[in-house]
């Protein structure tokens, strides 16, 4: 049994770094407009059904649907800014999620009735499936999640920490109004990061879609195991959203390996409410309070 | 032509209307106090000069141009700066990072000369200089208004809003601040100043306005402010000199 832990590990990993996307997009909603996307997984959802359009019906090459279908959901995530956000700006926080609850019904609904309820599949981003390296199946689908997921933490952590940009972002999630009256364009500061919400959405779907069946549903799953990695790692928490993503992978992994493979989703959640009862806030939530 | 003409400002909140027509002008370099006790409307008048209020009607004209209707992004690039009640300071951003973005309503600036101004800003701010690399949370009040202040310079506004500058501040720093309003005025911006602490607001005023309920009761210099019976009883009542 032992035998196989690293070989659960690698494949943990990996699930994990998928949850760790699409929380990471769902966690800078929360910090830079203080919107909780309850549609942040179908942003996964429609990434990848639009990758599975261009791939098998349109006939585009691989690498370019997967770029096209990342780079049309930036687009659709200033669209959805538009149509779910922008108009209810000023109102309650709680009629914003009433709106993007709506809108995580309206779409798989959308997809539902346009392509059919059949799953589908999309082949891996690499012809090779993998090599070994010692006991470990390097699965290159699951590297390529984690080179991928990696170089976008990075990526986030450069214009975050290293330009202008970042800083008007990061003024924008702390004070709006403040942003404002200082000549920061709010509008483009929130549009800017739903379109970038929506881009780590996408690749967390478009990287899925060859491991999991492409379907209606699945932007559901993503967006729960991604608030449940939110949870875990501190409500709003960047490093916390990547660490709560990682652990719910492992987590899933290992108990669906060890324990029972039925019940493979349950262990995120079982890890979730443990984590609540020793750390109500979530392993990084003192941080925030003391911020607050 | 004045600076700032104000005439006939209305403005309410969904609750009802608070302010009901005023009448202010403030001239180019002057330093302009609008004073009044608590709920008087010197919060709301200033924002309402900064485009953040909604239902506003009346006349805001800024260098001859009107500024009602307009929102606080093109209210700040006309030249118009606002240090809020409160300071507002950006918690979770570095001090240097908080006076850069000062200068965000000058797009063309280019990195290494907002860089350079605020090296010069952090001249005139020891403390902050001190507290360079701290976050915005971590500063005392003082700092806090400090960093309020020089964020708000950044913008090398003409016309400089400030709101309680002075508000839960030791008294020595409370001098502090004062010196400073003092030295942006000698450096050519003029200054519309809301305060509770009128003493020390007239002190450093050309003129001043007594608001009450909405209304201007009276204008005037510090002195013929000072010296009102109606504005000792309606506001300076407790307040000895
Ligand atoms: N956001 C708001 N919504 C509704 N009413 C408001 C709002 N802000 C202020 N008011 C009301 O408007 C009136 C003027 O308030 P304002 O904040 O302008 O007063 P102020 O003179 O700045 O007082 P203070 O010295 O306490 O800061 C008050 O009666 C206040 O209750
Ligand atoms: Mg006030």
């Amino acid at each position: 049994m032992l035998a196989i832990l690293p070989q659960l590990i690698y494949t943990g990993l990996g699930i994990g770094a998928i949850y760790a996307l699409c929380s990471l997009g769902f966690v800078l909603l929360i910090r830079a407009a203080n919107v909780v996307n309850f549609a942040q997984g179908q942003f996964s959802m429609l990434g990848a059904y639009i990758m599975l359009v261009l791939l098998v019906g349109v006939g585009v090459p691989y690498w370019a649907a997967f770029l096209l279908a990342v780079i049309l959901m930036a687009g659709f995530g200033v669209v959805f800014a538009g149509a779910v956000y922008w108009p209810l700006r000023h109102r309650s926080q709680l009629a914003v999620i009433i709106s993007t609850i709506g809108a995580s019904i309206l779409l798989p609904n959308v997809v539902l009735a346009t392509y059919g309820p059949s799953p589908a599949t999309v082949p891996g981003l690499f012809a090779n499936p993998g090599f070994m390296v010692g006991p470990i199946f390097v699965d290159t689908q699951y590297l390529s999640v984690m080179v991928i997921t990696v170089a976008m933490v990075v990526l986030q952590y450069v214009i975050f920490e290293k330009t202008l940009l970042g800083k008007k972002l990061q003024a924008t999630s702390q004070d709006k109004e403040m942003a404002s009256m200082l000549g920061i364009s709010v509008a483009a500061m929130v549009l800017i990061t739903f379109a970038y919400s929506a881009i780590l959405g996408a690749l967390a779907g478009v990287l899925v879609a060859p491991i999991l069946f492409v379907s209606v549903g699945m932007g559901g799953t993503l967006a729960l195991k991604a608030f449940a990695a939110n949870i875990i790692g501190g409500y709003g928490n960047i490093p916390g959203a990547i660490l709560g993503g990682l652990i719910i992978g492992l987590a899933e992994t290992l108990g669906a390996a060890y324990i029972s493979t039925p019940y493979k989703d349950a262990f995120g959640f079982l890890i979730l409410l443990l984590v609540l009862l020793v750390r109500p806030r979530g392993l990084f939530g003192e941080l925030i309070a003391e911020k607050a | 032509m004045s600076l700032l003409a104000i005439e006939g400002l209305h403005a309410r909140y969904n609750a009802g209307e608070v302010l009901h027509g005023l009448d202010i002008t403030v001239e180019e370099g002057e330093i302009v106090a609008l004073l009044g006790a608590n709920g008087a409307g010197k919060t709301t008048t200033l924002r309402a000069i900064s485009g953040l209020l909604s239902h506003v009607s009346g006349k805001i004209d800024f260098a001859g141009e009107t500024m009602l209707g307009k929102g606080p992004g093109a209210i700040v690039r006309a030249g118009i700066a606002h240090v809020p009640e409160g300071r507002r300071v950006f918690p979770g951003l570095t001090v240097r990072e908080n006076i850069l973005l000062g200068a965000s309503n000058r797009p063309t600036l280019k990195r290494a000369a907002r860089e350079q101004e605020m090296e010069a800003m952090l001249e005139h701010f020891p403390d902050l200089r001190r507290m360079q690399n701290a976050l915005g949370w971590t500063l005392s009040g003082g700092q806090q208004q400090m960093l309020a202040l020089a964020r708000g310079l950044m913008a090398t506004p003409k016309l400089l809003l400030l709101d309680e500058p002075s508000l839960g501040l030791a008294p020595l720093i409370v001098q502090q601040v004062f010196r400073i309003i003092a030295e942006i005025r000698k450096r050519g911006t003029t200054v519309l100043l809301v305060e509770q602490n009128a003493h020390m607001a007239l002190s450093v005023a050309d003129r001043g306005y007594v608001l009450e309920t909405g209304r201007i009761l009276v204008s005037g210099k510090p002195d013929a402010l000072w010296n009102d019976p109606k504005v000792r009883a309606a506001y300076l009542g407790g307040v000895e000199a």
